[in-house]
């Protein structure tokens, strides 16, 4: 299978703007949708905990998706004269990053 | 043994597949064999990592899959408890679990764009990077499910 060479910058900018905004999203907590596992139920946004712990990564996940997608397509729109010296290596370095800033971020479980 | 048992089973046995095929592929990348393998190391390393790439992807699509598939299960039932147990660094380890999965969920696309034939000498230092990074994410979620699942599994 030969995917077209705009894969390549849609590939490059979903995974560095996909890490990104689930960076982003998780310390604002900005969830697309709520699980409420212990009531099987799922709530539009943010809501609070009912009777039982909310779960937000799902709508984490769903918001990161949607706009690494949408960031990917419109990248690989771009003309090819823009997009040629785009560098790959910016996806490992971004979720690299992002996995960094996780451990700074939790770094208050560890010290306890 | 009730049905969430029988499917955190089914994420370790996948878990285990996928920290097998990953760790070949990283281990031929990083360190390959010049010369004919005789032995058992020399053959590990010398194994073609492109063949690995498209097993890699399913593996960690269908283990990411049944992870969130039993996720909330783990959050009602041995989250509380964990956290009762005042065991933070775990739970901090489990944490970064799931956002390191989430991240690496991401660079799939990349990653079989880098990985397919016939390879591309432009991207070696790409791959080998990416395969390095999912190799540790794989590794560090493999580990972290295994303690906290000791510390408290389901139906435990």
């Amino acid at each position: 299978m030969t995917p077209p060479r705009s894969f390549n910058v849609f590939a490059i900018a979903f995974a560095v703007v996909f890490a990104i905004v689930y960076l982003i999203a998780v310390e604002n907590n900005y969830a697309l949708f709520t699980y409420h596992p212990a009531l099987g139920e799922f709530g539009g946004g943010v809501q609070p905990a009912r009777e039982g712990p909310a779960m937000y990564w799902y709508g984490w996940l769903a918001t990161s998706g949607i706009a690494a997608s949408v960031a990917g397509v419109l990248a690989s729109l771009l003309p090819e004269s823009l997009t040629r010296r785009l560098w790959p290596g910016w996806t490992w370095i971004a979720a690299a990053g992002v996995m960094a800033a996780f451990c700074y971020l939790l770094r208050n479980f560890f010290l306890r | 043994m009730n049905s969430t048992t029988v499917l955190l089973i089914v994420h370790g046995l996948l878990a285990v597949a996928l920290l097998g095929a990953i760790t070949h592929q990283a281990v031929s990348v990083w360190a390959p064999t010049r010369k004919p393998a005789v032995s058992f190391i020399g053959r590990y390393r010398a194994a073609p990592g492109v063949s690995y790439a498209n097993a890699i992807i399913v593996l960690y699509l269908l283990t990411f899959a049944l992870g969130g598939v039993i996720y909330p299960d783990f959050r009602v039932e041995a989250r509380v408890v964990v956290e009762q147990l005042g065991e933070w660094k775990p739970m901090g380890a489990f944490e970064l679990k799931e956002h390191f999965a989430a991240v690496g969920l991401a660079l799939l696309p990349a990653y079989w764009y880098y990985w397919r034939r016939p390879l591309s000498e432009d991207h070696a230092r790409t791959r080998a990077a990416l395969t390095l990074l999912l190799a540790f994410i794989v590794w560090w979620n493999f580990l972290v499910g295994h303690v906290i699942n000791n510390i408290r599994g389901f139906g435990a």
